[in-house]
């Protein structure tokens, strides 16, 4: 399924994922966004993967759980996943729950992908 | 990092705060958005809640409307989802039921248990209790209440 609402950039296996939708939490548009990253994951073997959710207000539960599932898909390709640009109070959700052992958390892409070009996996 | 048990009990919700808000929906997920954004906006509105907490809103309405919908109801839209909403001069209370027949804790997956942390599912529980002031479930499980203090209440005199 096409997701409408992600543009992609790829610097050779560093990938950045940006989100531009503010609300993630119709099935469809979790469905879609949850797909379409785990595709880049299975693309790129060692991926590097900046999820920039800039504009996300809002998300739910449902999509918290679909980062679980980009995070296994990463891993299995033996790469690593980024979520940068979360507003305060979706990252406190993604705390309480201790995902923050799961993901790195970033204020914004470019450190991130610096930091990745560095350090190559 | 504690773990709050979940409190569903056997019997009906209490009578008490009153209602000032109640409508109900039938039992179809297209459906969702409309329904959370008329009772966020009605909290919002109404400065019972702040403004900087509607995401918080969202994801608790989300996760027992879609609850309702699509584990209570089985998703047969033939059924129907009945939201009130009450108040005092201290909290907010949502309700949200559905004509199911409840759950049991054991459906929700332990977010203190290290194996829980790759799971896709069973974090919204958790979630929600982290902002609300009560989460208690009633009617064994088939009514959620939400209650959390009103922003706009006076605070006791010190």
């Amino acid at each position: 399924m096409p997701c409408d609402f992600l543009v992609v950039q790829r610097y050779d296996k560093i990938v950045l994922a940006e989100v531009k939708k503010e609300r993630l939490l119709d099935p469809a548009s979790i469905t879609s966004l949850g797909e379409a990253l785990i595709a880049e994951c299975d693309r790129t073997a060692k991926i590097s993967l900046v999820i920039d959710v800039t504009e996300v207000g809002y998300l739910s539960s449902a999509m918290i759980g679909k980062l679980v599932a980009v995070h296994k898909a990463a891993k299995l390709s033996k790469g690593r996943v980024a979520i940068v640009g979360l507003k305060p109070t979706l990252l406190q959700m993604f705390k309480v729950t201790q995902l923050d052992k799961l993901f790195q958390f970033a204020p914004e892409a470019e450190s991130v992908i610096l930091e990745y070009k560095r350090k190559p996996l | 990092m504690s773990h709050k048990p979940l409190d569903i009990k056997a019997g009906d919700p209490p009578l008490t705060p009153p209602t000032v808000f109640e409508r109900t929906w039938p039992s179809r997920i297209d459906l969702k958005q409309e329904i959370m954004d008329e009772v966020v906006e009605l909290l919002i509105g109404k400065n019972w809640v702040d403004e900087a907490d509607r995401a918080w809103l969202y994801l608790c309405f989300d996760e027992v409307v879609v609850n309702a919908m699509l584990h209570g109801n089985e998703g047969d839209p033939r059924l129907e989802v009945i939201i009130t909403v009450r108040l005092d001069e201290r909290r907010w209370v949502v309700t949200v039921a559905d004509q199911g027949d409840g759950f049991t804790e054991t459906a929700i997956p332990d977010q203190s248990q290290p194996e829980s942390l790759m799971l896709e599912h069973g974090r919204g529980i958790r979630i929600m209790q982290e902002w609300l002031d009560e989460l208690t479930y009633y009617r064994g499980g088939s009514v959620a209440w939400l209650a959390r203090h009103r922003a706009d209440a006076v605070p006791p005199s010190a």
